[in-house]
Parts: C-alpha cells; sequence; structure tokens
C-alpha cells in the first residue's frame, strides 16, 4: 500500500507539469490579452504595445512558462496582473471557501447516497421507485438550475438562508453554516443521486450472490449479511463512482459559486480567465489537479482497505 | 381492479419524502437562523451600503480605471475635480470654480477647494493636482482618449490649474468629472508607488478602500474617509460592492436586501418591481449598425452612400426596440439621444424597405449582397440584437452572416481594429456631441480612418462657439451630417436598468448620467437610507 501511494506521488509531478503546460497552452490559444483587458477597448495601440512590453506578454512563451516554472518550484504562484494580489495568498483566501463548498457535499453525497441506495436495495419497492426516479432527476437537472430554484424558494420566498454569499466560520459559525447549506445542496444533488443510483445497483448483485445465499442458508443474522458482507463487497464500485462524483464536483463548484456569488476558487478561475490573468489560471489549475491526484489517492486507499487483493497487487 | 379511479394514496406516499425533505430542511434553516451570529456577507449593518456590480473593476488606479457605471469603484475613494450629478449638472468638488480664460475655448483653469486633504494626510495643491493629472496622461489608461487634445498642465497659482489644449475644447469641464479619470486626483503618495493603488487607495475621497478585507473579484470593501472634507455628506461607515454577474442572483441579493442598489435587466425587472424594489431607468446604449469600411475595401457595396442609407432605411426602430427590452428600449434614429444637446426631432432615419430596395438597385444590387457583420455576445447575450439586424436586412435582399466574438469587449474591438470587417453591431454611448464624434471616428468605429472635411469644419464651428444656443444649432447640423453620411446606422436605445431598495434616498439617473455613483460632494447628492 505504501508503494503505491508513494507511486501516485511520484506520477503527480509529471502530470502536474503537464497539466500546466496544457493550462498555459490553452489560455495562450484564446484571443487576447491581459494588457487588453487592463487597458479596455479604448487603448491605443501604443499604450497596449508598452504595456505588453511592461508585462511580458511580448517575450516567448518558453520564457514566459520557464519563468513562472522556476517561480513555481521555489513556491511562488506569481502575481495576478490585474489585481496585483499574490497568487498563492488569492488562492489560501478562497480555498477555504471552495472546501467549505465541496467537503460537506462530497460527504453529503457519500453518507445520503450510499444510505438512500442501500436502503432502496434491501427493501425495494416504492422505495426502490422513488429512488430511482429522484437518481434520474439528479442526473437531468443542471446544478446551477437547481441552485436557482432552492434560492426563490428558501431565500427569497421563505427569507430562511442567504441568497448570495459567505460568511468566514471563524466569524461566525452559524452563518457559515447558513451561507452553505444552499450550495452544499444544489451541489450536492446529482452525487446524492449518483451515488445512491450505484450502490442499490451493486448491492443488489451483490444480493443475488451464491455466497450471499450460503451465508443465510448457516444461519447468519440478516443484519450481518447487509452491513458485514454485502455492503462492503459491493462497496468497489460504490467508491469508483464517489470519486468520479467528486472530481465532477470540482467542475460544478464554478457554476455553484457563479450563482451563490461565493469567493471561491471556481469564480477566482472565471474571472481569471475572462481577463486572461495567466499566473492565476496557473495556481487554480495547480490547486485543482493537486485535488483530482488527492481524491485518486484516497480512492487508491479505501480500494485497498474494502479489498485485500487489491492490496496484494 | 380495472376501470376504478386510482386512489390518491399512492402520489400521497411519493410526495412525503419530497415534504419531509423541504420540512427538515426549512427546520435545519430556523435551527441554524436561531444560533447564527452575524449574517452571511452582504447583509450589511445600518450604516453600511451594499451594492452590486456585475464584474470586477479594470483596474482600481484611477487613472487605468473604466469609466461608465465601472466608475463607482474609483469614486468612492477619488473626488473628481468637477461632480456630475445624476441630473446631469456640473457641480463644484474639488474644483470651486473653473472656465475658459481665452475666446479659442482651449485655456482652461481651475480653482481648487482650500483644505482637502488626501486619505495620505497631505494637502490637496495645484502642485499635487498637476502630478495626478500628468501622471494619468502617462498612464496608458483607457480612458485618456476621452479628455480632450491635452496639451500641458500647470500650476499657475497655490490652489490654480490651467490646461491648455491643443484644439477648442468646450466639453473640457465633462472631461474632469469622475466618469473620464483625469479628473480624479491621486495623492502624493499613491503616485510616488502607483502599484499601491490596486491594494489600497490615495484619493480626497468619502471613502478610503480597504484591501485587506476585500477580496478582489468577489467584494470591494471602503471604509470612511477619516479625513474628507464634507463629513455631513458621509451618510455610511462604509461600502461594499459586491461582484454578482448572474442577472438571477442579482435578482435574489436584491429581493433579499443583501444589496440596496444594483444593476437590472429587461428580463428580470418586472420581478423586481413586484418585490417592491425601485426601478431606475435612464437611456444609455444606442445600438447601431456601425458600416465601417466607407471605401468599399472589404465590401465594395459599402462605398456607396445610396448602399448605405438603404440599410438605414430597412428597420422598423419601434418594433425592433418592443420585441427585444419591452418597455426598457426605444427606438433611436440619430447619433443622439432625446434629451442630450443638439438631439433634433424633426431629423432622423425612417423605415421604408421599399425605397431601400430602390436604392440598392440604383445602386447596381438588385438583388442585395453578402455581408459579413462583426458583432458580441458579452453586452448582446445570445446575439438577440444581432440576429434581429441580420433578419431585417435580409428583407432588402442583404445576407448577413454574423460574426459573434464571445471572449470580451477588448478582443471584439481588436477584431473591429482588424480591418476584416466591413460592418459591425455595437452600440455608441454618450451624452455630447464631441464625445459622439470622437468615438465614431475613431477606434473600432472607424478602423477604415473614414473623414468627411464638412463635418469637421460643422465640429469646428461647434468648438468654438461662443454660446450655447450657436452650439447647439452646429450640433444638430453634424448630426444630420452623419444622417446623410450614414457611417453609423442607429437603432434602438437600451435603457440602462437599476433596482434601489425602497429606502435608498438621493438616487437620481437621467439621459445625461445613466450611471449615477452614491457618493457627492453634499448632503444632498450622496446617497443615503431612509
Amino acid at each position: 500500500m505504501l508503494r503505491l501511494i508513494g507511486h501516485r506521488i511520484a506520477m503527480s509531478i509529471p502530470l502536474l507539469l503537464i497539466v500546466s503546460l496544457i493550462v498555459f497552452a490553452l489560455e495562450a490559444l484564446v484571443p487576447g490579452d491581459a494588457a487588453r483587458t487592463i487597458l479596455g477597448e479604448n487603448a491605443t495601440a501604443q499604450s497596449l504595445a508598452a504595456l505588453r512590453d511592461q508585462l511580458g506578454l511580448n517575450d516567448p512563451w518558453t520564457v514566459r512558462y520557464g519563468d513562472w516554472l522556476a517561480g513555481a518550484f521555489h513556491g511562488d504562484l506569481g502575481t495576478s496582473i490585474i489585481s496585483g494580489v499574490d497568487v498563492s495568498s488569492s488562492l489560501s483566501t478562497r480555498l477555504g471557501v471552495t472546501l467549505s463548498l465541496l467537503i460537506p457535499s462530497m460527504l453529503l453525497s457519500a453518507v445520503a447516497g450510499i444510505a438512500l441506495g442501500f436502503a432502496s436495495a434491501v427493501r425495494g419497492g416504492v422505495l426502490g421507485r422513488f429512488i430511482d426516479v429522484v437518481s434520474l432527476l439528479g442526473f437531468a437537472l443542471p446544478g446551477f438550475w437547481v441552485a436557482l430554484i432552492l434560492v426563490a424558494f428558501f431565500a427569497v420566498q421563505l427569507d430562511l438562508l442567504p441568497a448570495t454569499g459567505y460568511q468566514e466560520l471563524t466569524v461566525s459559525p452559524g452563518g457559515w453554516l447558513k451561507s452553505i447549506i444552499l450550495p452544499v445542496l444544489a451541489l450536492s444533488l446529482h452525487g446524492i443521486t449518483a451515488v445512491a443510483k450505484q450502490t442499490r445497483d451493486s448491492v443488489m448483485e451483490v444480493l443475488e450472490a451464491d455466497y450471499v445465499k450460503f451465508l443465510r442458508a448457516n444461519g447468519v443474522s440478516e443484519r450481518s449479511v447487509r452491513y458485514r458482507h454485502v455492503l462492503r463487497n459491493a462497496a468497489i464500485p460504490v467508491v469508483t463512482s464517489l470519486g468520479l462524483v467528486s472530481v465532477g464536483m470540482l467542475g460544478g463548484a464554478v457554476f455553484i459559486e457563479n450563482v451563490f456569488v461565493l469567493p471561491g476558487l471556481g469564480s477566482l478561475a472565471t474571472q481569471a480567465t475572462l481577463d486572461h490573468d495567466v499566473p492565476v489560471i496557473l495556481g487554480v489549475g495547480v490547486f485543482f489537479t493537486l485535488s483530482v491526484i488527492v481524491i485518486n489517492l484516497l480512492i487508491d486507499i479505501a480500494y485497498g482497505l474494502l479489498n485485500p487483493k487489491v492490496r496484494v497487487s | 381492479m380495472h376501470g376504478t379511479i386510482p386512489a390518491p394514496g399512492p402520489s400521497r406516499r411519493g410526495s412525503r419524502p419530497r415534504l419531509a425533505a423541504a420540512a427538515a430542511l426549512c427546520a435545519l434553516s430556523l435551527a441554524v437562523a436561531g444560533c447564527s451570529g452575524s449574517g452571511a456577507s452582504g447583509s450589511q449593518t445600518s450604516t453600511q451600503l451594499s451594492l452590486q456590480f456585475p464584474g470586477p473593476p479594470v483596474s482600481l488606479d484611477p487613472a487605468k480605471a473604466g469609466n461608465g457605471s465601472s466608475t463607482v469603484f474609483v469614486s468612492l475613494a477619488y473626488d473628481p475635480l468637477i461632480y456630475l450629478s445624476g441630473k446631469g449638472e456640473m457641480v463644484p468638488d474639488l474644483a470651486v470654480k473653473w472656465g475658459f480664460t481665452d475666446q479659442d475655448n482651449k485655456v482652461f483653469e481651475l480653482a481648487l477647494r482650500e483644505g482637502v486633504k488626501f486619505s495620505d494626510g497631505s494637502a490637496l495643491d495645484a502642485k499635487a493636482a498637476v502630478a495626478s493629472m500628468n501622471y494619468f496622461l502617462k498612464a496608458g489608461g483607457g480612458l485618456v482618449g476621452k479628455v480632450g487634445p491635452v496639451d500641458k498642465i500647470e500650476a499657475v497659482g497655490p490652489m490654480q490649474v490651467r490646461i491648455t489644449y491643443k484644439k477648442p475644447t468646450p466639453e473640457a469641464p465633462s472631461t474632469l468629472t469622475q466618469y473620464n479619470g483625469m479628473g480624479n486626483l491621486i495623492g502624493p503618495k499613491g503616485l510616488a508607488a502607483p502599484d499601491s493603488l490596486l491594494t489600497s487607495s490615495d484619493g480626497t475621497g468619502q471613502f478610503v478602500y480597504d484591501g485587506t478585507t476585500s477580496v478582489a473579484g468577489n467584494r470591494y470593501v471602503y471604509k470612511k474617509n477619516p479625513h474628507y472634507f464634507q463629513p455631513a455628506a458621509q451618510h455610511f461607515d462604509s461600502t461594499v460592492i459586491r461582484v454578482i454577474n448572474n442577472p438571477n442572483a442579482v435578482l435574489s441579493a436584491a429581493q433579499t436586501g443583501q444589496v440596496q442598489y444594483a444593476s437590472g435587466n429587461a428580463n428580470t425587472a418586472e420581478a423586481a418591481r413586484r418585490s417592491g424594489l425601485k426601478i431606475r431607468t435612464a437611456p444609455f446604449f444606442n445600438w447601431s449598425l456601425n458600416l465601417v469600411d466607407r471605401k468599399g475595401t472589404v465590401a465594395p457595396a459599402l462605398a456607396d452612400v445610396r448602399v448605405r442609407r438603404a440599410i438605414a432605411l430597412a428597420f422598423d426602430r419601434p418594433a425592433l426596440a418592443k420585441a427585444l427590452a419591452g418597455d426598457y428600449a426605444t427606438g433611436s434614429n440619430q447619433v443622439l439621444l432625446r434629451g442630450t444637446d443638439g438631439y433634433d426631432k424633426n431629423i432622423g432615419y425612417g423605415y421604408d424597405v421599399k425605397k431601400a430596395k430602390s436604392l440598392l438597385a440604383e445602386a447596381g444590387y438588385p438583388k442585395g449582397f453578402k455581408l459579413t457583420v462583426l458583432t458580441q455576445s458579452i453586452i448582446d447575450p445570445n446575439s438577440n440584437y444581432s440576429q434581429a439586424v441580420a433578419n431585417a436586412l435580409k428583407a432588402i435582399g442583404i445576407d448577413v452572416t454574423l460574426k459573434v466574438q464571445a471572449t470580451g469587449i477588448a478582443q471584439f474591438t481588436a477584431d473591429a481594429l482588424s480591418k476584416k470587417y466591413a460592418a459591425t453591431i455595437f452600440p455608441t454611448a454618450g451624452t455630447t456631441m464631441a464625445e459622439l464624434n470622437s468615438q465614431i471616428t475613431s477606434g473600432g468605429f472607424n478602423p477604415f480612418n473614414s473623414t468627411d472635411s464638412e463635418l469637421d469644419s460643422i465640429l469646428h464651428k461647434a468648438a468654438t462657439a461662443t454660446d450655447a444656443a450657436s452650439r447647439t444649432a452646429e450640433y444638430q447640423m453634424a448630426s444630420k451630417r452623419l444622417e446623410d453620411l450614414a457611417w453609423t446606422v442607429p437603432l434602438f436605445a437600451t435603457q440602462n436598468i437599476s433596482y434601489a431598495a425602497a429606502g435608498l434616498e438621493n438616487i437620481q439617473t437621467s439621459v445625461l448620467n445613466p450611471n449615477p455613483v452614491p457618493v457627492g460632494p453634499t448632503a444632498d447628492l450622496s446617497w443615503r437610507l431612509k
């Protein structure tokens, strides 16, 4: 297992390099640059040329990327071209917001999804059909639309929760909770339904396995059959699904942050892309890549814990 | 069982989980509401003004900042020399008196207000004002083209500043208001370290920008300036500008009181009105089809003025405005908006498809021609306006292909300047003929550098006119000349829509100032809560 973790961490270094290079290249392909963003539509050719020179935008891409990379290796992700704020500082300011959104969403997706899926599989009937229907809705309804409906009902109509904005956890725990309830629900809906559907299918498949019949025939209690044997054996595809859902949430957070006006990394990435603010785009790109690496690592560890064969291989 | 009416039981059972979920969420919300301290960010104390803006500022450095509604980011912390009120009146601010000292409208002098301090503690004087204005001219910001042909700026007394222009510039006072950059004065410490202006401020305004509690791109916080020269006009302890660009999120934030002033749009205005918000409107954008290839370099047909006039006759402007923006737009048949100096109700393009076709036939295009038109989807979301323009031109045989630039206005401008496109769809925005003329005859509105000596002559006469009436008459002639040239074909004017909380007072908008700012040099010109 330790070898596996070490291997994964070693692989993350070239992955980070490749992703940052791709992000840099994609940004370069988008028409426009930061100088035009800063000077606006009325800028003269001379002032644009002067600012491009000042910002180093006329340098060859190898020099610009190399400069960024050299700084990144020393822990310096540069400074925002637009706001003049240190990128590491921007990321750390916004990291808490995004994690406040992502971690509860992942936990909610896991807990609610597995509970609903398992209950549906073992009970079937109306609950099973209900979860099927809700799963379809969860897949079909876009997160931002769900977000708008939640805001319209719980914020505007009932005035129970804030429509937009974020409160720091350290400033007011209650305010923090209020500010993330609706975003987390909107972001989790798809995850809950995806995990529930996967859990239901997986558990139903395992329930039909011969060894389950054998366990029951030997008088093992139904509780033990379900929770010690079935759930554990059904867990691997569920964990895979949870991993995919979690990675998908990184993208979903961009939309949800936009609707709820949360100052997280998603909205930072959106604005930086519109502004051609390359250091910020690369900084956020590195963070999201690291997040995907961590999620995959956690999934690998979970595989190992759930299935001894994975540990051996 | 066949033929029986299904009992309502199952549907009730099916709805139980959803009801339970809603009830659980309500219970959780109520519990949280009970235990939370202060509200989420966006809620405010009684002395905080919370505003919404759809995007981050172009820059917080006044010399590189944007204009229009984004002026608010600068005006909270920096006072202008001359304040343009919501009604469109010029009001003394950092300058208490101003005027031309010559007959040619080329030498302009301002007397500065005594006893004003920058937030760095240094005093305002002519030397500081001149340094700030010269910094503006050299900083390379996008507004430098809007302040006239400045030759030199000098201090001619301890509190007296002189601006000398290369050409007659009767609009000098309006170029020194909060909307054009140069008049927003920066203090000596800020000028010594311009990068510091991105994370703090050094103006004389009612507020000081607080970069430490702001989150770039999301929330901009301004705290009361203890040095402000007119404390009676300071109605709030702090102001927050929240960046919200999703129109539905804007509406929700305004409806729930998270922001007290927000930009609206035609799609959400009715919902805002129903929820008790005050709707303010003022004409702003004059959407136009700009026939920029007047020499026929890319589209030979446009070299013929009859073709350009035919195009101008192809639009049923009132119907177009109604269909695209309901009550929040009106047809516009001339470059000047109603209510601005030089608007003439007796001129303007009409709607006559038959005559348009006849003009095209005369010009040798009886079956029309193909035309690629550059447009964008940033301020014309989904390119709805542009599609409508293309459809109208189809009726006179012109087959339009739209090239939609979606990456930004700056890139749209770069494309317009590339000389690859014979026509563009983009609004003009200006309250004076001088402002409009500089827009129409430069940049993306005139990439092929068309000139017209008759138009120049009229505008020169206007610039050197010694009385307002004769200047207005010249502006009307200029407007008529632009109509004859058909360089820019106005289509419809859209309203700037904003939502204000019911208790927010002193907000005024007009065609002369559709983008009011919340601060002014007197108590009555500054917004306040009832």
